[in-house]
């Protein structure tokens, strides 16, 4: 089973996607911000990164860099944001994330991008 | 409710109460950025929440409420009440929302007004951009249909493609965009943004105005605007531009204005073809580049030193910095950046790869001498190079598209943020011991459990009081002595455990009092506000603890003393100063755990009551007779506004302002088993102190029997039991009344009370049962037949048809099954 970490400060929006996921066999941790996320991510591999912009203590961004800084291997990572501005989605790719989807993300495309960065598309 | 929604309003609630919160410290600290980043934060994110959902009337005001709080966060608005009033205003209208989703999953339509206006009125405050730019439609004539001159400046092979689209059914449209000049800050891209239009054929960024000099050139405002030629639909245009609707305008475009008979003469054409190109193709055509005037090539040549000049002297400042250590790193990748960049516009490769090797040095020994090094010596060669009037026209023209002012000076900061960003981090997460402190490790339960859980523990109360009965049978009517005790002994362990289970299940149901008291600053802020007074609000014991049930129902008394405080207690500034007391007035509201009681004090040190009025208007509204009028104290006097009957209509501008007076709290008060008293001092105030039990849960009631029925009676009612000889009883003026100790009491048979027909049973002294109760501040007897134990149980209310029985505060299960009603003692006297 493939498993995610879900890193969201927004409970609702971590429940969502976690129900999303679930939906469709994917095995769901859940982080509330980047430095929890860090803690989650030394303690086991994920095999895919579903991580919020905007968060307090550590965002997203300071999160992908501060794995990279650390030298933690980086699974794929979907970046979700609410700013669909171009130049955040820079500042993403820049910082690691293979992908970025502006929320709300609907579950049909949050599906299609995890099993995309999986490798599993043709499955 | 489907689960996600009931996350959303939980957590909805919670980020509506922060971001009040953080609007009322604001009031005290209104540049802490920290603040306003966090409120920012809570706004973005429940904007967020609300996206998931299709509540656009909630969205709609929340992405107005966070653009707002965008704005002061990047310091171009300044906090101000005004802009708290209306967010609080705003934060309501989500919280009704809320409400509206809570009874009927969907908003109520009426909201939609509502929501409008709100965001309307918070986009208000959102300064108008100066406007050297006037609305598109006005600044170009091109945008009207008539005109359209830019038409002709469509190459021929974008306008073969629209008419061959054209004929293909498509309709064709112009669209006119012109970026409000700070759209930066607004997180629009509008390059971007025109590069994406649906069906676009051919598009040109044209300059508002004429371009200022390099020096004074604002990169951060957006000073172009966009034509475009598409072929998508009129409905398709608007949705793409719907959140910059005032900035686009969309003409239909006649397609015979296209036709080769109109076009303009070719060589026109073939040069704007090739602008057109670069604008599709992907490349930042800056606008200015064609303009460039060649008879200013000398003064623009200066212009050019100069500005390169204060780039290198910004970036040797920007290395000199040494506040902060941890955003060196961050500061020596920007300047490398920017270095970098200018050499590529020169075309000086070599510079390139020396700046690459200066920064990888810098970078690893933490020094920025390098760096600082390679400024002094390649300034002055890589100014020479760039402001050369002998550079290739190739260069120059090529320098603004892809050199340093726009493009480069951007790569610069994206490159050189987040580097910077990273590096505070670094020293965030190594900082991770005491961040951990504040994440409190709480569950959120649905009420609903813990009142099933609670039921259940008392079904377990009463079936476990079942084992004394069978302990009991057991040796009564089987003989078994031995499994008797044995049933005994196993009864005494469930009993401890059960108590326990008891105690904790209370534990999981108290509730601190802050729950109530963090709605009061706001509540004591607007209040003040609207009343012109100026009112110090202190909170103590915010932490202090009871049963949910008794919070919850202690807010609207609680709400009602403040408001009346705040009304009538405390004086205006310049009363207050007359008196000479500070012009501020102090309100405080403290909470503290007495025994087994919380009390809660509402103290403020405004003018008081005068208990010569209060008597006075007692008396006219007949609640104490003459005598009384002579006899009561002042104290007693001034308790007297708990009356009912005293604090409605005629007294309502002395004492309440509204129709519902002080005896409405009292009577919230006393529902859940509490008490209040009043003191106040004439010119230095008042304190209201209630006291409640706490906790509802367990009732403490003493049963007594009646023509052979058991009822309960509650323990808070009842003051003593006494045996009364019949020849002891007196009738004065058809009431029976005895003489205890010295006081008359007046007696009243439970069975008359509840319409029994059976009179009251004496013993075989011939002496009645008589339980002194006390309600509404008056003792009173109960003649009863006979009394039983006193036993502590979980009440139930009466529910459905039996809820109309006032005589009956619930019910509880006994230990042998049966069924207690308890007694509402005020209700049947």
């Amino acid at each position: 089973m493939k498993r995610v970490l879900i890193v969201d400060d927004a409970a609702t929006v971590r429940m969502y996607h976690r129900g999303v996921l679930e939906s469709r066999g994917f095995a769901v941790e859940e982080a509330l911000n980047g430095i929890e996320a860090l803690e989650k991510a030394l303690e086991t591999p994920f095999d895919l990164l579903l991580v919020d912009v905007n968060m307090p203590r550590l965002d997203g961004l300071g999160f992908l860099k501060e794995m990279r800084r650390q030298q933690i291997p980086q699974p794929p990572a979907i970046m979700v944001s609410t700013e669909a501005a171009a130049r955040d989605e820079m500042a993403a790719c820049h910082a690691g994330a293979n992908c970025y989807l502006v929320k709300p993300v609907r579950p049909l495309q949050l599906l299609a991008h995890a099993r995309l960065m999986l490798g599993e598309a043709n499955q | 409710m489907n689960p996600l929604l009931e996350q959303f309003l939980s957590e909805s609630r919670d980020f509506s109460q922060g971001i009040s919160e953080k609007l009322m410290q604001m009031e005290g600290a209104p540049s802490d950025q920290g603040l306003i980043n966090e409120l920012f934060r809570l706004v973005h994110t429940l904007k967020g929440n609300s996206g998931l959902f299709t509540f656009p009337e909630m969205t709609r005001v929340l992405h107005a409420g966070e653009d707002l709080l965008g704005l002061v966060r990047n310091g171009r608005i300044a906090y101000s009440q005004e802009l708290a009033d209306r967010l609080l205003d705003a934060i309501d209208l989500v919280m009704e929302m809320c409400a509206d989703i809570e009874a009927t999953e969907r908003i109520d339509a009426s909201r939609a007004g509502d929501s409008a206006r709100m965001a309307e009125s918070l986009r208000a405050l959102i300064p108008e951009v100066p406007s050297e730019a006037p609305a598109p439609v006005a600044i170009h004539p091109g945008a009207t249909p008539a005109g359209l001159p830019l038409l002709s400046e469509v190459p021929e092979a974008a306008r073969k493609e629209a008419l061959r689209q054209c004929r293909g059914g498509e309709a064709l449209h112009w669209v006119c965009y012109a970026p409000v000049q700070d759209c930066f800050f607004q997180g629009d891209d509008p390059f971007f943004c025109a590069r994406q239009t649906p069906g676009l054929l051919w598009g040109a960024a044209k300059p508002l105005q004429a371009l200022p000099l390099l020096a004074e050139l604002d990169t951060y405002r957006c000073l172009l605007q966009f034509h475009l030629l598409t072929s998508a639909s009129r409905e398709e245009l608007s949705e793409y531009f719907r959140y910059v609707p005032d900035q686009v305008s969309i003409v239909p475009v006649n397609p015979q204005l296209l036709e080769p008979s109109v076009s303009a003469p070719p060589g026109n054409v073939q040069h704007h073809s090739a602008a057109a190109d670069g604008f599709k193709g992907g490349a930042a055509n800056s606008p200015d580049s064609p303009q460039a005037p060649a008879e200013d090539q000398d003064e623009a040549s200066r212009e050019r030193a100069a500005a390169l000049d204060r780039i290198l002297a910004a970036q040797e400042q920007i290395l000199k910095l040494d506040d902060r250590p941890e955003w060196s790193g961050g500061r020596l990748q920007s300047v490398a950046a920017v270095l970098v960049n200018l050499a590529r516009a020169a075309g000086d490769e070599v510079a390139i790869s020396e700046i690459e090797a200066a920064l990888a040095e810098c970078l690893s020994s933490g020094q920025n001498a390098l760096l600082l090094l390679w400024l002094e010596t390649g300034r002055e060669h890589l100014v020479a190079r760039l402001s050369s009037p002998s550079a290739s026209p190739a260069q120059v023209k090529h320098k603004p598209a892809a050199g340093p002012p726009n493009s480069s000076g951007e790569a610069a900061a994206t490159e050189g943020a987040p580097a910077q960003s990273a590096a505070s981090d670094g020293i965030k997460f190594g900082r991770r011991a005491e961040d951990n402190a504040p994440s409190p490790r709480s569950l959120k339960v649905d009420q609903a459990k813990i009142d099933r859980l609670m039921n259940l523990i008392g079904e377990l109360v009463v079936s476990k009081n079942a084992l004394p009965y069978l302990a009991q049978r057991a040796e009564s009517q089987f003989g078994v002595r031995e499994l008797s005790r044995e049933i005994k002994g196993e009864y005494s362990v469930i009993n401890r455990i059960v108590d326990e289970m008891q105690d904790a299940i209370m534990q999981v149901r108290m509730m601190a009092v802050s729950y109530i008291f963090q709605r009061f600053p706001r509540l004591v802020r607007d209040i003040s506000r609207k009343l012109g007074k100026e009112v110090q609000l202190v909170l103590e014991g915010e932490q202090t603890e009871a049963d949910k049930n008794i919070i919850e129902s202690l807010a609207d008394p609680l709400i009602h003393i403040v408001r009346n405080s705040l009304d009538h207690g405390l004086e205006t500034p310049e009363v207050r100063r007359a008196c000479g007391k500070r012009e501020t007035g102090t309100l405080t509201i403290r909470a503290a755990q007495e025994a087994d009681r919380v009390v809660i004090e509402i103290i403020d040190d405004g003018k008081g009551i005068d208990p010569a009025v209060i008597k006075q208007k007692a008396y006219e509204k007949g609640i104490i007779d003459e005598a009384a009028l002579g006899r009561i104290d002042d104290r007693e006097a001034v308790n007297l506004i708990f009356a009912a009957g005293l604090s409605t209509a005629a007294v309502v501008s002395d004492l309440s302002g509204r129709g519902v007076g002080m005896d409405v709290v009292r009577s919230a008060v006393e529902k859940i088993n509490g008490t209040v008293v009043i003191d106040s001092e004439l010119g230095r105030g008042t304190s209201i102190r209630i006291s409640l039990p706490l906790s509802m849960a367990v009732t403490q009631v003493m049963v007594v029997e009646s023509d052979g029925q058991l009822f309960g009676v509650p323990m808070d009612n009842v003051v003593e039991t006494v045996r009364i000889a019949k020849g002891q009883l007196r009738t004065i003026k058809q009431t029976l009344a005895a003489v205890l100790r010295g006081r008359i009491v007046p007696l009243k048979s439970l069975n008359t009370l509840l319409g029994i027909p059976a009179a009251p049973r004496a013993n075989s002294e011939h002496e009645l049962a008589v339980l002194l109760v006390h309600a509404g501040g008056e003792v009173l007897g109960l003649l009863v037949d006979g009394f039983k134990e006193t036993i502590g149980l979980i009440q139930k209310p009466l529910g459905g048809f039996l809820s109309g029985l006032t005589a009956y505060s619930g019910s509880a299960l006994m230990g042998d099954g049966s069924v207690l009603m308890i007694l509402n003692v005020r209700e049947i006297i």
